[in-house]
């Protein structure tokens, strides 16, 4: 196991059963909320399945790969990302346990990026056909497929305007935050699983940048960072510069 | 707050065990050959990814002596072969491109540390080359604070050297003394004057040395109180910022040089105490402060005020006041400590050559640290550094519940605290004044591995 890797261990989420469904399925409420267990789910030949771990650099699909399936991530990070022309590599997000990945490819069938593991990962694979015609019968769960995809879409296009440095840095500790918060998990005190370099990319910085700015948020109080621990200590100080950004 | 502790010489004496001096937790012993170049490169890589990665610490190791000293237990190859340096600053250079390229350029160079062996063995353009080389490779700080430090031989620091040491941008000396007292030199084949000894002194601090270090070592052959109490008057006129005090340990067959030294000299456990309550007595009499760990300080050196604030750290080269960095050793030996991990070269000098000359990173083993030792590493830093453990802080950094991870610990630990070297509160597990010159003793209560393998008495030398 890498050092990284183990220093912390990343969120996971409680494990489901035949009945219940797991404490970060991104399904769980909207087929709770219309009377479907998951037992009730499997009768209508939904498979749900875990498949894992994966480990630390392990491929989980590339580009043009067939589509049948999309996955939540039950523990661990997974980084999206496609290669240009050149061969550069451009990071398109990261998905932290409870999100989904695979949702671009709904369209093609085929997988318009690759996904890789950035620490071990455990997923949760629906097969699309089914969810698809679940949906239909399903209001809330075609609700939240909409949702989901609309946050995708929406993830891409915040940075992508003219933002500083220091207003892209607070909007990604402000998103991790939020999103870990949502999963039950501290807000406050997170481990960043992706490297400065993929940070950088990411947020479209130089790595030497990411770490100026980082420094410099460390050295105004507004957060403590050990090697890959985060504390946010100041979480309005970095609403306020993060907020343009987020549309908050 | 850190004056010199109180001397008891019935607690030390029964507390005068082998012991560790954690250096490093785990120790050496615990390195393995299964930690090697890729597993190096690894931990670099990783070491890069860190949103804000540590700056770095740079130690170069020169195996060369040009005279035997016989109580010596450092890596160490004796040669009046000059054109031996030449040689071996050639691989240095080839090992620091190599190694260089692994780390990112924009990882400042905060401390960089030349020990031995001999450093100054390098005459003073060699020394440049190696320090060029250096900051063509690496990006060195232009902090104020940073540590430019080396060990000097006084014996053979050459007129014009600690000038071009300091427009090399060395701040910080190191004199090996050990002691003035004729008899003892000739014991330990050591002969080094006042004079010149002084003359390195006055140098440094005519080029603007921030600080000046002197080692003594008490428990030599043919010590005394009246020539160690001149030894230490003498250098204390000096006002050296800093002083080593270690002691000897007579390990002959661990390190071969100490063969070499006549038994019959050597000190009863009694007398070499009474040397060290000397020591003590005359440094607290005269301002120094106990920094821990054999190490004296004036009030006002940095090490007194960083321990002061709460801002000193320990790594291989001794106590700094730099928080953490990754650690990148170079030459015959060296020990590396980055992320969680250590690694040394080869203790030998054809090993590592053939590792350079074959175009290999030289690592001859280490180790990645797990969980448990990434805690317990931090714990005997705390220890160190500051005199106490703190509780709280350990059950938040490493999501533990103190009492019960340490129950086994805490229990080795109740003798000291019935002998009064050790109090525990809630909150605290802190050294007494009795207890700070026997820091290693508490350390080795909470080193998982020691309690391992108690079978194997002699590897570590005695604590007093």
């Amino acid at each position: 196991m890498s050092p990284a890797a183990r220093r912390r261990p990343s969120p996971i989420a409680d494990d489901g059963d035949e009945l219940h469904f797991c404490s970060t399925c991104a399904f769980s409420d909207a087929c709770l909320s219309q009377g479907y267990d998951k037992s009730m789910l499997a009768d209508l030949h939904v498979l749900v399945e875990h498949v894992g771990p994966f480990h630390e650099g392990d491929h989980i699909f590339r580009e043009g790969d067939d589509f049948q399936a999309i996955a939540a991530v039950r523990a661990g990070t997974v980084k999206t990302y496609v290669l240009d022309r050149g061969g550069h590599e451009q990071v398109l997000g990261f998905h932290l346990p409870g999100e989904i990945i695979g949702l671009n490819a709904i369209h093609h069938a085929r997988y318009p990026c690759n996904a890789i593991a950035l620490d071990t990962v455990v997923l949760c694979r629906f097969s699309f056909p089914q969810m698809a015609l679940l949906a239909a019968r399903m209001p809330g769960l075609q609700q939240q497929l909409f949702r989901l995809l609309s946050e995708d879409i929406g993830k891409a296009a915040l940075l992508a305007g003219d933002y500083t440095a220091d207003e892209r840095m607070a909007a990604f500790l402000l998103s991790l935050s939020r999103r870990y918060a949502q999963r039950g998990f501290s807000a406050s005190r997170f481990h960043l699983t992706m490297t400065r370099t993929d940070i950088a990319n990411y947020l479209r910085l130089a790595p030497e940048t990411v770490s100026r700015v980082l420094r410099r948020f460390q050295s105004d109080g507004l957060i403590l960072i050990d090697r890959r621990e985060v504390e946010i200590t100041q979480m309005s100080a970095l609403e306020q510069l993060g907020r343009s950004v987020l549309r908050d | 707050m850190t004056a010199i502790p109180p001397f008891d010489a019935d607690l030390l004496r029964r507390y005068d065990r082998p012991g560790p001096r954690y250096t490093s937790y785990p120790t050496a012993p615990q390195f393995t050959a299964a930690f090697g170049d890729r597993q190096f490169m690894e931990v670099a890589r990783v070491s890069n990814g860190d949103p804000i990665p540590r700056r770095l610490s740079l130690y170069v190791h020169v195996p060369f002596c040009f005279s035997p000293c016989f109580y010596c237990g450092c890596n160490r190859v004796i040669t009046h072969d000059h054109s031996r340096a030449g040689t071996y600053l050639d691989r240095l250079v080839r090992e620091i491109a190599a190694v260089a390229k692994l780390f990112d350029r924009d990882r400042d160079v905060i401390q960089l540390h030349l020990g031995g062996g001999t450093p100054n063995f390098l005459d003073a353009g060699q020394l440049g080359e190696l320090v060029e080389t250096l900051s063509r490779h690496f990006h060195f700080s232009d902090a104020e604070d940073r540590d430019f430090s080396i060990e000097l031989d006084p014996r053979y620091v050459a007129a014009g050297t600690v000038e071009a040491l300091a427009k090399m941008g060395f701040n910080r000396a190191s004199l090996g003394v050990q002691d003035f007292d004729p008899a003892v030199q000739a014991a330990v084949n050591r002969l080094q004057s006042v004079a010149e000894t002084q003359a390195v002194v006055d140098a440094c601090r005519r080029h603007g040395f921030r600080s000046v270090n002197i080692d003594l070592i008490y428990g030599l052959p043919g010590q005394n109180r009246e020539g160690f109490g001149r030894t230490l008057d003498t250098v204390i006129a000096t006002r050296p910022d800093r002083l080593a005090i270690y002691s000897y340990a007579h390990m002959p067959q661990m390190f071969r040089p100490q063969r070499q030294i006549d038994e019959k000299l050597l000190l009863s456990a009694e007398d070499k105490l009474g040397l060290l309550k000397l020591a003590i007595e005359k440094l607290s009499g005269t301002g120094y402060r106990f920094i821990g760990m054999d190490h004296f300080a004036l009030p006002e050196d940095e090490l007194s005020r960083a321990q002061e604030r709460g801002g000193l750290h320990r790594n291989f080269m001794g106590y700094t006041t730099h928080a953490e960095s990754d650690l990148i050793g170079f030459g015959v030996s060296a020990i590396s400590h980055i992320g969680e991990s250590y690694s040394q070269n080869p203790r030998d000098l054809p090993s590592w050559e053939a590792a350079i000359d074959s175009g290999r990173l030289p690592v001859w083993r280490g180790m990645n640290l797990n969980a448990d030792d990434t805690l317990r590493a931090d714990l005997i830093q705390q220890l160190m550094c500051q005199n106490r453990i703190d509780i709280r802080l350990l059950e938040t950094r490493h999501d533990i519940e103190f009492l019960s991870y340490f129950a086994e610990d805490l229990e080795r630990l109740a003798p000291l605290v019935a002998d009064g070297l050790v109090e525990i509160s809630e909150t605290f597990i802190t050294a007494t004044e009795h207890g700070r010159l026997l820091l290693r003793i508490i350390a080795g209560c909470f080193d998982h591995y020691l309690h391992l393998a108690q079978a194997e008495p002699a590897r570590f030398s005695r604590v007093i």
